[in-house]
């Protein structure tokens, strides 16, 4: 039996988005667990990628989308405008779909957060949260030798493993991972997989993927959305043998999706 | 048809497709290859100027100079009587006629070169030295192998007695070619053989820095704002419209708008580089400000995303990932942008840049020519030594637009293999 952990990290109440007239999220209540992994299925196009991006307010940037209902982290609103999105976003990091690292060195590439957010206040402390950030990523043995080349000559996997390592360098008590492994091949998926079982000590991860298994084997709870709606959530080990609903139950064998 | 007639077809059409291509490079190639000749054979002369030798004795005495002369004080003195007793000495005249046709075959300016030579070289004072003086056109033309010489007398315009002092002085050894440096340094004049670029290329000079001090940061801002911050609704469209209508106006417009605006209402100085460089920099601007924006946006938004999950803000997302990644682009559109306006030629015209100015400019609130204008006055002049001198400048100034595109080229490789 997996222990489940109770205390909520992020509740959303009657959360809805719009992009122009087109609805994407529609009244979703979900809450998300400290510290375990929350895994976010359900076919493209369901609102899975739209619902993380409201957690750390990455809709902002899309200027069509409109976001009502409310987020709350640890019981504070912040789906309002008073909200500093900045800093708010220092406290939940995001890995993108696609490896994104910056076109600048490794080293750089992991300190830029700090950087911004004077997280350090000289380069022996900066040098220490570059190192542990990349050893956290499980990525530091690759590197340590090359941290000035550019994160862009890593491999794929390296290069997701980087922008973990970024997200997590400014120290964050959130990380959101969109569909992280869809471009890596099976061995760096296994890697990232691994990491993930070890960052949820520290971390709250909610994790949207198109892959069952991966659902099953990285998460404690499983969300499951169609649609732009919330149909199901419980703990991974009910949706996958016994979920109540009957969509559930299709879309998880297979029967539709 | 069947499949194979089919697959016949396709093959055909592509090998048509390639041909089509083909025909139309080599067209190209063979075009600027008849360009290149044409400027070349004719502007390849103006390089170089025909002088005579001729014995000139500094004596400080008949200059009424002191014995040991400063700089200004030869500055002042007449050498009119000293050159034109130099040069009468080269041959034998009978009659003020044939003097003066022994004159002709020297540039007018013959006393204020060998006064600039003493001036070089100061230590001839006193002493008998030879000086290349310049020819005039006709004789420079003539040495050049350009002048109809069988010609009758009547038809030409050097007379038989000018052609018999010039073959005499050849037999002499007296006639030599030198590099024009003249083409160079001198400001433009109504003779040919001492026309030079010099006050153009200043000109020109302080032009594009004007237009580049001008257009290149407001381009710059106008851009990332207009990308990168500026929401997007009715009146961001209805600007970017309007800075690409902007681009298509022919340069004449923004050459009245210069006239209109900055001669007639704020009443800035007529033919300088000043009123020519805002002039210019309002035409850049939207062809600048293009290419920018076009190579912001060819940063992957992943990149900003990247940049704003981290917790940074929208500018430092922007200035610390956007901008850097599109340096390349910026920088050699805003080249390619400068390269058009320092070949412009029609907005300078009504800003009045088209005027005879000899004096090179030394501050761009000077009168001044520029290269393009420069062309265009000399190619109306009938003379063979300006219709040369119009391909070299041409050569000059094809040769600038050559480097600064070549620099456009060469930043954006350099950048981007620093980046990928």
């Amino acid at each position: 039996m997996v222990m489940i952990n109770n205390k909520v990290k992020i509740k959303t109440t009657n959360l809805n988005v719009y992009y122009g007239d087109k609805q994407a999220l529609n009244d979703v209540n979900l809450e998300i667990h400290s510290k375990e992994v929350t895994a976010l299925i359900g076919p493209s196009g369901c609102g899975k990628s739209t619902y993380i991006r409201c957690i750390n307010r990455m809709n902002d940037v899309i200027d069509i989308c409109r976001v009502t209902g409310s987020i709350e982290i640890d019981g504070n609103e912040i789906n309002k405008k008073e909200i500093d999105v900045v800093s708010l976003r220092e406290k939940i990091g995001m890995v993108f779909q696609k490896p994104n690292p910056f076109p600048k060195s490794i080293y750089d590439n992991v300190s830029y957060g700090p950087n911004i957010h004077g997280l350090a206040e000289n380069k022996v402390k900066m040098d220490e949260i570059v190192e542990t950030s990349l050893k956290k990523a499980a990525l530091w043995n690759e590197v340590k030798d090359r941290l000035n080349e550019p994160g862009t000559s890593l491999s794929g996997g390296q290069q997701q493993r980087l922008c973990i390592a970024r997200a997590i360098s400014v120290n964050p008590e959130v990380i959101l991972m969109d569909e992280p492994c869809s471009a890596l091949d099976p061995i760096a998926t296994a890697k990232i997989e691994e990491l993930m079982d070890e960052l949820k000590k520290s971390y709250t991860i909610v994790i949207v993927t198109h892959s069952m298994s991966q659902a099953v084997r990285v998460s404690q709870r499983t969300g499951f959305f169609h649609l732009g709606k919330l149909i199901e959530v419980d703990t991974t080990e009910k949706i996958f043998k016994n979920p109540n609903n009957k969509m559930t139950q299709d879309y998880i064998t297979g029967r539709f999706g | 048809m069947n499949k194979d007639q089919l697959l016949k077809k396709r093959y055909r059409a592509e090998k048509r497709f390639k041909f089509y291509g083909l025909v139309s490079i080599t067209l190209a190639i063979l075009f600027v290859i008849f360009l290149v000749n044409v400027i070349f054979s004719k502007g390849r002369a103006a390089f170089q100027r025909t002088t005579i030798a001729v014995e000139v004795n500094f004596n400080t005495e008949e200059l009424e100079l002191s014995s040991n002369a400063s700089i200004e004080e030869i500055q002042d003195a007449d050498f009119y009587d000293l050159s034109i007793n130099s040069l009468l000495k080269l041959y034998k005249t009978e009659g003020a006629k044939q003097e003066k046709e022994l004159l002709r075959v020297f540039s007018p300016d013959h006393d204020i070169e060998i006064k600039n030579f003493l001036i070089k070289n100061l230590d001839n004072l006193n002493k008998n030295v030879i000086v290349n003086l310049t020819t005039s056109d006709d004789i420079d033309q003539l040495h050049k192998g350009n002048y109809p010489r069988h010609l009758p007398e009547e038809r030409r315009r050097i007379s038989d007695f000018q052609l018999l002092i010039y073959d005499q002085l050849v037999k002499e050894n007296k006639v030599n070619k030198v590099f024009n440096t003249f083409f160079f340094t001198n400001g433009d004049s109504r003779n040919p053989e001492v026309a030079g670029i010099g006050g153009s290329l200043f000109g020109s000079f302080f032009t594009i820095i004007i237009t580049l001090i001008l257009s290149f940061p407001i381009a710059i801002f106008a851009s990332i704002y207009l990308e990168e911050f500026a929401p997007k609704n009715r009146i961001t469209d209805f600007i970017e419209i309007n800075i690409n209508n902007l681009a298509a106006v022919p340069s004449i417009v923004f050459g009245l708008l210069g006239l209109g605006i900055l001669l007639g209402t704020f009443d800035l100085p007529r033919s300088t580089p000043l009123v020519a460089g805002i002039t210019l920099s309002l035409m850049t601007l939207p062809r600048i400000i293009i290419p920018c924006r076009a190579s912001l946006k060819a940063v992957p938004p992943s990149i900003r995303e990247g940049a704003l999950a981290v917790g940074a803000s929208k500018v430092q997302s922007v200035m610390h990932h956007v901008v850097p990644l599109s340096i390349p682009g910026t920088l050699s559109g805003t080249i390619i942008g400068l390269a058009q306006a320092l070949g412009e030629t029609a907005p300078l015209i009504l800003i009045g840049m088209v005027a005879f100015v000899v004096d090179i400019p030394a501050t761009p609130i000077d009168p001044s020519a520029s290269l393009p204008v420069q062309v265009y006055l000399w190619s109306e002049q009938a003379e063979r030594g300006f219709v040369e001198k119009t391909s070299a400048t041409i050569m000059v100034l094809l040769s600038f637009l050559i480097v600064m595109n070549f620099i456009a080229v060469y930043l954006r490789q350099k950048f981007e293999k620093k980046w990928s």
